[in-house]
């Protein structure tokens, strides 16, 4: 039996850390004051940096973004023919481009096609049209399941496709970031794009999930 | 041999975890951090990436080493900080030693204590004012290089059997266990990107043909596969596939 410290790290390369990490103390919480703690004060991290950050993901990008790219698609055919050909610089036309988003491809549900994304490796996910992923997306669950079962996934989601439709799973193994257009939904044609956007929910974008219905 | 984090087709795992209202709706709006200590931990591992002593790649490659039973037993965060930690360690940002006295600390005071900020900043570290441009530019990884792709669309091509890291055993690679060895069709060609399997080692760059390639669900997953017409798609490397 080897203790926990000397458990087989299965390098082959040779790290100095020999798990640093095995050193932190068992309450998450105390274990992030600790490392703040010591870049704060060697001043390699700065805390309005951190504040900036966050308040960025919280308040200012999120699917409310993505559901405007939808939207703009869903009443301009010409936008929707450029998001298809080059969706990163169609997104960049409403100001959403950068960090996770460097290279974007959009894929078009239709009524013979239904898309989903995964990343079965990670957790890659397009942060400037949808913002940080949402922990079920980060779930050993969605990730190990979704290529091999989509429809059975699908079905916990609600959403129960046909079997006349053919699914498509896109495991973002690279850089590159997937973005679902959903089908807009029978009877919003007295919408405008504002009103639309509202029924773009963040599953839709995923490929989890189908827009609202017109209220 | 894989890794854990390498878990694309899996047995085992049971329902999505789904948040749900009390109606039993699905929650599409449940909060970007759900502790504050998400919150700080995934900021922190930004800003300390922004010091420039490891790229994407590499950190990736850090989660993916943690020992399995941590990474089975640490959420998602938790797997970020630990990786954290060691890089920290490795790269020679902090010390061992230092980071043993500040846990000590913390044990000590627990969480309502001011930080000792340093009164400078050290010249890499990441500024407030910063952080919009930089997330804005973030980091493509297309190259612009004259490489023609070997492979044509719609042209089959056969992923290779074992774990392509040509340079390190058991090291960084894009190539999922679930779809190794397996019959495919280039559904597209991406240009040249980053290749993880040098970067994340820190041997360069090295940009290489990446296509995105489809394969049926039926010759992933054989007769169990829920449809046969139904198809996953991956984005891999010029050196993953072979004709």
């Amino acid at each position: 039996m080897t203790s926990e410290k000397e458990h087989n790290h299965n390098h082959s390369h040779h790290h100095k850390h020999e798990d640093a990490h095995s050193h932190l103390p068992s309450d998450p919480e105390l274990r992030v004051k600790a490392i703040e703690t010591l870049l704060l004060e060697k001043g390699l991290i700065d805390s309005e940096t951190l504040d900036e950050l966050i308040d960025t993901y919280e308040n200012k990008i999120g699917p409310q973004n993505g559901a405007k790219v939808v939207a703009k698609a869903w009443v301009d055919e010409s936008y929707k023919k450029r998001l298809l050909e080059d969706a990163t610089a169609a997104i960049r036309e409403l100001s959403y481009q950068g960090r996770q988003g460097e290279n974007m491809v959009v894929v078009e549900n239709t009524p013979d096609i239904h898309n989903v994304v995964v990343c079965t490796l990670c957790s890659c996910y397009p942060w400037p049209v949808l913002g940080i992923p949402p922990t079920w997306y980060k779930s050993d669950e969605y990730r190990s399941r979704t290529v091999r079962e989509p429809r059975k996934v699908l079905s916990e989601f609600g959403v129960n496709v046909d079997p006349k439709v053919k699914v498509k799973v896109w495991d973002s193994t690279a850089e590159l970031r997937y973005l679902v257009l959903p089908m807009r939904p029978k009877g919003t044609e007295h919408l405008n794009e504002n009103e639309l956007a509202e029924l773009v929910t963040r599953n839709s974008m995923i490929g989890t999930g189908l827009p609202e219905n017109a209220k | 041999m894989s890794r854990l984090h390498d878990m694309g087709g899996r047995f085992g795992d049971g329902p999505i975890p789904i948040p749900r209202r009390r109606n039993n709706e699905i929650d599409n709006h449940e909060p970007t951090f759900k502790y504050d200590w998400h919150a700080k931990a995934w900021a922190i591992t930004l800003a300390a990436g922004a010091l420039g002593e490891w790229n994407l790649d590499i950190s990736r490659h850090y989660r993916e080493c943690l020992p399995p039973k941590d990474y089975m037993n640490y959420s998602y965060y938790e797997k970020w900080l630990a990786a954290l930690t060691n890089l920290l360690v490795d790269k020679n940002l902090v010390s061992l030693e230092e980071l043993k006295n500040v846990i000590d600390l913390v044990e000590k005071k627990g969480l309502n204590f001011e930080a000792n900020k340093s009164e400078k900043l050290d010249k890499r570290a990441w500024l407030a004012r910063d952080v919009q441009k930089t997330l804005g530019w973030g980091g493509p990884s297309i190259r612009e290089i004259n490489v023609s792709p070997i492979y044509k669309i719609n042209e089959k091509v056969v992923t290779v059997k074992y774990s392509p890291n040509e340079d390190v055993n058991g090291g960084h690679t894009r190539l999922p266990s679930y779809v190794m060895g397996r019959e495919g069709i280039i559904y597209s060609y991406n240009g040249s990107h980053v290749f993880p399997d040098k970067n994340a080692h820190a041997k360069g760059e090295n940009p290489l043909p990446l296509y995105t390639v489809e394969f049926k669900a039926s010759e992933l997953w054989g007769v169990s596969a829920e449809d046969d017409n139904d198809s996953i798609y991956l984005d891999l490397w010029e050196p993953y596939l072979k004709k």
